[in-house]
C-alpha cells in the first residue's frame, strides 16, 4: 500500500459492505467499498462541478464535458476510450446536474486497472480541438431538442427553475440554453477543463470485487503525480426570499393541461429536508397518498401525480407534477392541492400515516443499495454534493425520526402559495393561430 | 439458483437467494398476455390485470393500497405481449403479509363495477400521454404497422374503439381462465431461503385451480399467420411544432431462442448495440444528427421486430433515413467483418456478469426464459453459443434474417417541414397520418 494515502472516514454501505474514504496528497479523494458478490466493479469519478459553476451566457458548459470527456486524449485516438471499455464488456456513461458531474465505468473486475488508467488519462490529457467539439455541440443541440423542445415535461422543468430562481445559478438548465450551447467558445471550453478537472476537485468511488490495497497502489500510481489545481472560491449566491406566487402559462401540442408547481425548500443537508421527503411521500409517493387519492381516484381530475424533493446542496424545490384528466383544468387541480396542504398544515397527520411514509423510505433506502452501481452513486452523490458520503446513512436516520408534528410544521413553513412557482402547459387550440 | 421443473399441476418456480439487503422481490408471470386479447378487444388483458389489483379478498382498492403502503411494500401488475405479471417488493420481515395480499389478487380479485367503469375512463388518458410523448408515439405506430396482422402488432393498451368493447364479464373470465396454478411462472429473489420460498409458493397458489393442461401459448396471429409485409413503406405521423423526427425503421424478424439468436446478438451489437456500433458512429459521432442511434431485436416468445431508432433534427430527417437504409442494406448483404464479430463477441461475453449480478436480475432472466419456453439457463449460457460462432456464421444470419427491402419507416415529426425530404429518402411509399388518429 502506498503510504501517501490517509484513511479519514469509514461507514457501512449496506449489509456486509464498509465504505472507506482515503485522501491522497494532491487532494484526490477515494471512497472504496469491497463487495465480492459478483465479479464486477463500479468505478465512478465525481467532479464537484455542475451547472451552478457556470456563468450566464456560457450555460451548458459542464454538461458539454459529459460528452467531450469520451473523446481524444494525448494517448488515445478518437473513439478509443469507448472501444477499450466495450471490448471488456463494460459500459461507460456520465451524468451532469447542478452540483456535480460524474463519469461512470461498469467493468469486469479483472479490468479495473484499465478503468483507472483511462480515467486518470482523461482527467489530465484530454485533447480539445475544434472538429470534435463542433460534432459534440451538434449532438448536444439534438439532445436538447429531444429532451426539452420536443418534450413537454422537459419544457415544464426548465421553465420552473427559470422562474423560481432569480439570482441563484439553479435558474438555468443543466443542458444549457440553446443559444449558449451554440456560442460556447473553444478557449472557454479549454479554460473550464483546466479549472475544474483536477484531483483536488474529484472523488473516485469504487465499489465491487477488488483488493483494496492493490486499488490504493493502482490509483496512487496513476494519479499521484497529477498536480492539484487552484480552484475558484465556492459560489455564495443567495437566492432572495420569494414573497409572492409566480405563474407561467404557455400553449403546447398536448391533450390536457400539465402542471408543475415548485415550493421553495431547503438544501439536502438541512434538518427539514428529511421531513419534506416524508411530506412528498404522503402527498404523492404511493398509491394511498393524499393527492393521488383525491385527484386521480376520487375526483378523476388527474391521470398522474408525482412529488419530488430535489436533492441539491443549496435550497431548491419540492415539486408537484400533475397531468390533468380530460375535461379538467390545472386551476381546478391547484385548488385541490391547496385544500390538501391546508389540511396537513392545520392538523398533524396520524402517527400511522407518518409510519407508512417511513416504511416506504426504508424500502427505498435498501433498494438504492442493491447493486454496485447504485451503491457507488449513493456514496458519490453525498460526498460530491454534501461533502460526506456518510450522510447516506444519516439521512436514513433522520427520516426515521420524523414526527407528525414535524410534518405539519414544515408544511406551514415551506408549502405556502407565496413561496411557489407554477408552470402550466395548456393544449393548443386549432383556431389559436387564426386568431393570432 | 433453485429451479423447480414444471409439474403436472403446479407452477414453475425459480428462487434466487441473497442476503445483500432485507428485501424480497417476487414476480408471478401468467402466461398468455396481451397477444391473446380477442381481436377487436385489444386492451382486455391489461384491463383485467389492473382491475384485479384494485381490490381483492376482504379489501377494496383503498384498503389494499393502504395496507401495502403501511408495509413499505409495492405490488404492481404489468402486461407484456407474452404474459401478465403480478410483481412485488417487500421488506423481508413483512414478506408473509405482502404475499397474502398478492395471493388475494391472484385468487380473489373483486372486479368491482365501480373500478371497472373508472378504469375504462382512465385508459384513454394513457393514450393521450403517449400522444404527448414523441418517442412512445413512434413506438406505438411502428408496433402497429411493422407487420400488419401479427399478434405483436396489436396494442396491449387498446384503442379508443377497442376499449369500448371491454366488459367486466370478459375481464373476469380472462383472469379466471388464465390464473391457474399450472399456467404460472413464479420467481422469488432476495432475502429468502428455500423453506420460506416453498411456503410462499404454496400461499400464492393454494387457492388457484389447476387445469392439468399445458400452459397457455399464443401463436403468431391467433391461428392464421399473416403474409409477410413486402416492400418498403414510410408512415409520417404528423405532429405540429416538432424540431426533430422520432424515427423507427425495421421489419419482422425471428423469435428469441431461434437458432440464429446468438448470431443476431452479435449482428445487433455491431450494427447498433454499442457506442462503437456502426449506427452510432455514422449518425451521431460523424454527423451529429441524433443524440442516439441504435437497433435491437425485440426479445419475445414469438418472432418480433428488428428495430432501428434515432431522433434526428427535423432538417436532417430525410438524409438520416436515407443513410440508415443505405447502411442497413449494405449490412444485410455483407454483414460484419471478422474483426467486428470478435469485438462484439468480446463485448457480449464480458457484459454477461452485469446482467446476472444481483439475485433479482438472475430471477427475472430465468422467469423471462421460462415464459419464452426456453430451456433453463438459456440466456445465461448464451456466451457459450457466441464463442462457437464464426464470422461467416454471423454474416449468413444477416443475409437470412435482415430484410432492408421490406423495411417499414415511422417518423413522428411535422409534415410541413419534413415530408418532402422523407419522401425522397428511399423508404418507399409515404403515407401521412395525424398523430392522434391511433
Amino acid at each position: 500500500m502506498t503510504m501517501s494515502w490517509q484513511l479519514d472516514a469509514e461507514a457501512p454501505a449496506g449489509r456486509g459492505t464498509t465504505a472507506k474514504r482515503y485522501r491522497l496528497g494532491n487532494g484526490l479523494t477515494l471512497i472504496a467499498a469491497v463487495d465480492r458478490r459478483a465479479p464486477i466493479v463500479a468505478l465512478q469519478t465525481w467532479f464537484r462541478v455542475g451547472s451552478r459553476h457556470e456563468r450566464p451566457g456560457a450555460t451548458g458548459m459542464a454538461h458539454l464535458f459529459e460528452h467531450l470527456m469520451f473523446g481524444q486524449t494525448e494517448s488515445l485516438p478518437p473513439g478509443e476510450f469507448d472501444r477499450l471499455v466495450e471490448r471488456t464488456g463494460g459500459e461507460s456513461n456520465a451524468a451532469t446536474w447542478v452540483d456535480w458531474t460524474y463519469y461512470r465505468l461498469s467493468l469486469p473486475a479483472r479490468d479495473l486497472a484499465l478503468g483507472v488508467r483511462l480515467e486518470a488519462e482523461r482527467m489530465q490529457h484530454l485533447v480539445l480541438e475544434s472538429g470534435p467539439v463542433e460534432s459534440e455541440r451538434d449532438v448536444v443541440t439534438n439532445e436538447r431538442r429531444e429532451r426539452v423542445e420536443d418534450d413537454v415535461d422537459g419544457w415544464l422543468d426548465e421553465q420552473l427553475m427559470a422562474h423560481a430562481f432569480t439570482e441563484h445559478p439553479y435558474r438555468w438548465p443543466t443542458i444549457g440554453w440553446m443559444e449558449d450551447i451554440r456560442a460556447l467558445s473553444l478557449p472557454d471550453i479549454r479554460a473550464f477543463y483546466r479549472t475544474w478537472y483536477a484531483p483536488n476537485n474529484a472523488t473516485i468511488v469504487c465499489v465491487g470485487d477488488f483488493d483494496e490495497p492493490a486499488l490504493l497502489d493502482l490509483i496512487a500510481h496513476h494519479y499521484g503525480s497529477i498536480p492539484s489545481a487552484q480552484l475558484p472560491e465556492p459560489s455564495q449566491v443567495l437566492e432572495p426570499a420569494q414573497t409572492r406566487e409566480r405563474v407561467v402559462r404557455a400553449p403546447k401540442p398536448i391533450a390536457t393541461d400539465r402542471l408543475l408547481v415548485g415550493y421553495k425548500a431547503p438544501g439536502q443537508d438541512d434538518a427539514d429536508w428529511a421531513v419534506l421527503e416524508i411530506v412528498a411521500t404522503l402527498l404523492a409517493g404511493c398509491p394511498s397518498a393524499r393527492l393521488y387519492r383525491r385527484l386521480v381516484i376520487e375526483r378523476e381530475a388527474a391521470s398522474s401525480v408525482d412529488a419530488q424533493l430535489t436533492p441539491f446542496r443549496d435550497p431548491s424545490l419540492l415539486r408537484l407534477a400533475v397531468t390533468a384528466a380530460r375535461g379538467h383544468t390545472a386551476d381546478e387541480i391547484l385548488g385541490v392541492i391547496d385544500e390538501e396542504l391546508a389540511l396537513m398544515a392545520d392538523k398533524p397527520p396520524a402517527k400511522a400515516e407518518v409510519e407508512k411514509a417511513k416504511a416506504i423510505a426504508e424500502t427505498d433506502f435498501w433498494t438504492s443499495l442493491v447493486d454496485v452501481d447504485g451503491k457507488a452513486e449513493a456514496l458519490g452523490h453525498y460526498e460530491a454534493a454534501l461533502g460526506d458520503f456518510r450522510k447516506v446513512n444519516s439521512l436514513a436516520e433522520r427520516l426515521a425520526e420524523v414526527t407528525a408534528e414535524d410534518v405539519a410544521r414544515v408544511v406551514r413553513t415551506y408549502l405556502q402559495a407565496s413561496r411557489r412557482t407554477i408552470v402550466i402547459a395548456e393544449p393548443e387550440h386549432e383556431d389559436a393561430e387564426d386568431e393570432a | 439458483m433453485t429451479t423447480q421443473p414444471v409439474r403436472a399441476a403446479g407452477p414453475l418456480v425459480i428462487v434466487e437467494a441473497s442476503s445483500d439487503t432485507p428485501l424480497v422481490w417476487f414476480d408471478v408471470a401468467i402466461r398468455g398476455g396481451a397477444s391473446s386479447d380477442p381481436r377487436g378487444v385489444e386492451g382486455l388483458h391489461r384491463h383485467a390485470a389492473l382491475l384485479a389489483r384494485r381490490g381483492a379478498g376482504r379489501r377494496d382498492r383503498a384498503e389494499l393500497d393502504e395496507t401495502l403502503d403501511n408495509l413499505g411494500a409495492a405490488l404492481d401488475v404489468g402486461v407484456s405481449r407474452d404474459a401478465v405479471s403480478v410483481s412485488g417488493l417487500a421488506l423481508s420481515r413483512h414478506l408473509d403479509s405482502v404475499i397474502d395480499l398478492a395471493a388475494d389478487v391472484l385468487a380473489e380479485p373483486r372486479f368491482s363495477d365501480e373500478e371497472h367503469a373508472r378504469l375504462l375512463r382512465e385508459t384513454p388518458q394513457v393514450l393521450d400521454e403517449i400522444r404527448d410523448d414523441d418517442s412512445a408515439l413512434a413506438t406505438r405506430w411502428f408496433d402497429w404497422l411493422c407487420s400488419p396482422g401479427h399478434s405483436y402488432g396489436r396494442t396491449s393498451l387498446g384503442t379508443e374503439g377497442s376499449l369500448t368493447r371491454i366488459d367486466r364479464a370478459s375481464a373476469v373470465d380472462t383472469w379466471r381462465r388464465e390464473v391457474t396454478a399450472d399456467n404460472l411462472v413464479i420467481g422469488l429473489a432476495g432475502d429468502i431461503d428455500d423453506t420460506t420460498a416453498e411456503r410462499i409458493v404454496t400461499r400464492l397458489t393454494e387457492r388457484l385451480p389447476t387445469t392439468g393442461r399445458a400452459p397457455i401459448a399464443v401463436d403468431v396471429a391467433g391461428g392464421t399467420p399473416p403474409a409477410p409485409a413486402r416492400g418498403r413503406r414510410t408512415i409520417l405521423v404528423d405532429k405540429p411544432d416538432r424540431t426533430q423526427a422520432q424515427l423507427r425503421v425495421g421489419h419482422l424478424s425471428v423469435r428469441y431462442g431461434d437458432p440464429d439468436t446468438a448470431a443476431l446478438a452479435i449482428a445487433e451489437a455491431v450494427f447498433g448495440g454499442m457506442f462503437s456500433s456502426r449506427l452510432m458512429q455514422e449518425i451521431r459521432v460523424k454527423r451529429g444528427w441524433s443524440y442516439g442511434a441504435g437497433c435491437a431485436l425485440r426479445r419475445s416468445r414469438l418472432p418480433h421486430w428488428f428495430e432501428i431508432w434515432m431522433a434526428a433534427g427535423i432538417d436532417v430527417a430525410g438524409p438520416a433515413v436515407a443513410l440508415t437504409l443505405e447502411l442497413f442494406a449494405e449490412y444485410a448483404a455483407n454483414g460484419p467483418t471478422d474483426d467486428e464479430v470478435d469485438f462484439a463477441r468480446s463485448y457480449l461475453v464480458g457484459a454477461m456478469p452485469f446482467h446476472v449480478a444481483t439475485a433479482r436480475q438472475r430471477m427475472q432472466l430465468a422467469v423471462r426464459d421460462a415464459v419464452f419456453d426456453l430451456p433453463p439457463g438459456y440466456t445465461a449460457k448464451l456466451p457459450e453459443a457466441l464463442g462457437a460462432l464464426s464470422g461467416e456464421d454471423v454474416r449468413a444470419a444477416c443475409r437470412r434474417q435482415l430484410r432492408p427491402d421490406d423495411a417499414v419507416t415511422v417518423a413522428v415529426t411535422t409534415a410541413d417541414q419534413a415530408q418532402a425530404a422523407l419522401a425522397a429518402a428511399g423508404g418507399g411509399t409515404l403515407t401521412v397520418v395525424d398523430h392522434d388518429e391511433y
